[in-house]
């Protein structure tokens, strides 16, 4: 079993300037397992996703992943180039994957969007355009920091049941999220 | 596997004889030391160079301003170094009291750079007949007066001391790299300056009798720096520190 | 694979963003009418002062196209996800200043030996001119990336001020050059020594600067 372990993180601490946000925060995750993330605002969640990621580096504590793992992360940035099309914007992240996007495109509904300027897309557009580009690559742990944010409740619906497939499928997920979320998933709550 | 020791040893040796607080004490037990010998050591030497040396054959009295000039310049440069020396080992081992003193260096260092600048250009009007000349020397520390000045304003471009502690510390680095090229790059696009008057390898070029009190005057001069410097560091660790128990008992 | 792939990314991102490209070119030409301007005609010494002229309008121009070179990617958030997908955030780099000399650091160097024959100068001077100027442009672009690069998200003016000092060296160089190129004494000792010095930090401070970002991503 152990090496379906995924990712640990052992008694992390964040502080700026010296003003502590989380600390002795620890947790792990193996293959096919979910966890929530719960916090009130400004309790970290974000800057927790952004240490699991690799980009922050924790005040203490360390963070230990599976060698060689696919991650896929998805903040509040949506890491779109609004002035180019949808199309490019897919292709521009990968240009491997085709078919996998047509599924995903008409999973989410943007299978006749492709030619347009992402600028003229609405905002929950863009956000379901920003996860599909995330879901297109093969990834074996997925961060999400607020998924839910912007998309109607079906799409939400969409959206927790392709997450729920993919955990089952043997995927780690940890996300954030203060809209209850239809995912099979651990709650782990950090607070200060 | 050694280098691993080696970084856990310093690492050990550096947090417990590195924190702001062990310096913060030391400091205060240090500082009347070297302030009061400083200052006497440069008041002898500005007594003796001023009133007991012989005027210059060519430049009268006005060469006297060298007791005030000559330190500034010189020290202009070893603050530099100092800073880009103590940004490299907070790079390194990430030792906080390192960033302090860099971040604190760097106001003094532009003080002392300015001084430079217009002590010269005060000598230039009597000796050249200008008050300005764009010549290597003169150039090169008005570079340097503006590079002390970018790092000045790019650490406090940030809210986040860590991460304007690091962009800080990349840029010193950089520019300590640059300053031997741009001084010899000036060097190579002009020189009318007198050869620099004191160097290690040769004779000097200045008569013994307005020497001593020249090198008295750079010590004493470095002292008061210093004393500068740890005036700034205080500043520096009240503004990071002021959330820490142990420093409320010294405000 | 991969290297193909940014290459193709960075082209993209560059070319639908005219005024990223074509501004700064069109600055530059605009420089260049404008110098003539200046100097009274009846005097006809054009081409005494063009050289100067032309190398700090080089680095202005490389300045303005530097401007917020990383910041899109910084903002909308492609940066986080080229750092936490693993990808190398060096490489990317320095194909990406490679792209902007390739649309913009050329096109000027063309321009500015062009230009050069139009101020009185003679053709062989500007085929003279032609690669100093295609290295110059790319240290230009390379050290103004660099600042640009410290000063991320607090706009260029702070990254301008930091990068000049270190870009005083190259210029004391060109300012040798010229008189090179006119007398032909010694030129391709210069044309070496900027190569040189391209060579240097070429790999070099796309490594720092990939440093840097990362910390403001932090």
């Amino acid at each position: 079993m152990e090496d379906r372990l995924l990712i640990q993180a052992n008694k992390l601490s964040y502080k700026i300037n010296d003003n502590k946000l989380f600390s002795n925060f620890s947790l792990s995750l193996s293959a096919g397992q979910a966890i929530h993330i719960k916090g009130s605002n400004g309790s970290g969640k974000s800057t927790l996703l952004r240490i699991l990621g690799g980009i922050t580096e924790p005040s203490k504590g360390f963070v230990d992943k599976k060698p060689n793992i696919n991650l896929s992360y998805l903040g509040h940035k949506n890491a779109l180039k609004t002035y180019l099309t949808v199309r490019d914007n897919l292709i521009l992240l990968n240009l491997k994957g085709k078919r996998e996007i047509n599924n995903l495109l008409d999973l989410f509904g943007l299978n006749d969007r492709l030619d347009i300027v992402t600028g003229n897309l609405s905002f929950g557009q863009q956000k379901k355009l920003a996860l599909i580009r995330i879901f297109i690559n093969k990834s074996d742990l997925i961060l999400l920091d607020e998924p839910f944010v912007g998309l109607d409740s079906e799409t939400q619906e969409i959206l927790s049941n392709f997450l729920n497939k993919k955990v089952s499928e043997g995927v780690g997920l940890i996300f954030t999220s203060h809209i209850a979320a239809n995912i099979q998933a651990n709650t782990v709550s950090i607070s200060s | 596997m050694l280098r691993e020791i080696i970084n856990t040893v310093i690492k050990k040796f550096i947090h417990q004889f590195a924190s702001p607080k062990t310096y913060f004490l030391q400091v205060k037990r240090l500082y009347p030391w070297v302030f009061y010998i400083s200052i006497a050591i440069y008041v002898v030497a500005i007594t003796w160079g001023l009133l007991f040396t012989p005027k210059d054959f060519v430049q009268g009295n006005s060469y006297r301003i060298i007791y005030f000039h000559v330190p500034a310049s010189f020290i202009a440069q070893s603050l530099y170094a100092a800073m880009a020396f103590s940004s490299a080992v907070y790079l390194i081992w990430k030792v906080k009291l390192a960033a302090y003193l860099s971040r604190s260096i760097a106001p003094v260092g532009a003080t002392v750079t300015l001084i430079a600048l217009i002590s010269g250009s005060i000598w230039g009007i009597p000796t050249w007949g200008t008050w300005w000349e764009w010549d290597a020397r003169i150039t090169s520390t008005l570079i340097l007066f503006i590079m002390y000045l970018g790092l000045i304003s790019l650490h406090n471009s940030f809210n986040n001391f860590e991460k304007a502690d690091k962009l800080f510390s990349y840029l010193a680095i950089i520019g300590f790299i640059q300053i031997p090229i741009i001084k010899k790059s000036v060097d190579w696009w002009s020189s009318l300056h007198q050869p620099a008057s004191i160097t290690i390898s040769d004779k000097p070029s200045i008569d013994p009798v307005m020497l001593y009190p020249l090198f008295l005057s750079i010590i004493g001069f470095s002292g008061l720096v210093a004393c500068l410097v740890i005036l700034s560091s205080k500043v520096q660790i009240y503004k990071r520190e002021k959330n820490k128990n142990w420093i409320k008992d010294y405000v | 694979m991969r290297i193909l792939t940014t290459f193709k990314q960075e082209t993209l991102k560059l070319l639908k963003k005219t005024r990223a490209w074509l501004g700064p070119i069109l600055v530059f030409v605009l420089i260049m009418i404008a110098y003539p301007l200046t100097v009274e005609l009846s005097s006809q010494n054009l081409s005494d002062a063009f050289y100067p002229v032309l190398f700090i309008s080089c680095l202005l121009v490389m300045m303005l196209a530097t401007e917020g070179i990383f910041l899109e990617d910084f903002e909308d958030g492609s940066l986080e996800q080229l750092v936490i997908t693993g990808n190398s955030l060096y490489q990317s780099i320095i194909i990406k200043i490679f792209i902007y000399w390739l649309f913009i650091g050329i096109p000027i160097s063309i321009l500015g030996s062009l230009f050069n024959v139009g101020s009185g100068n003679t053709m062989d001077s500007s085929l003279m001119l032609l690669p100093p100027l295609m290295i110059t442009t790319y240290i230009f672009l390379i050290l103004f990336c660099f600042g640009n690069a410290l000063s991320l998200t607090k706009g260029s003016v702070l990254g301008t001020l930091i990068t000049m000092p270190l870009l005083l060296p190259i210029l004391v160089i060109l300012g040798k050059l010229t008189t090179a190129i006119l007398f032909n004494i010694n030129y391709f000792g210069f044309l070496i020594l900027l190569f040189g010095i391209l060579s240097i930090i070429i790999f070099i401070f796309p490594a720092i600067i990939s440093k840097i970002i990362k910390t403001h991503l932090e």
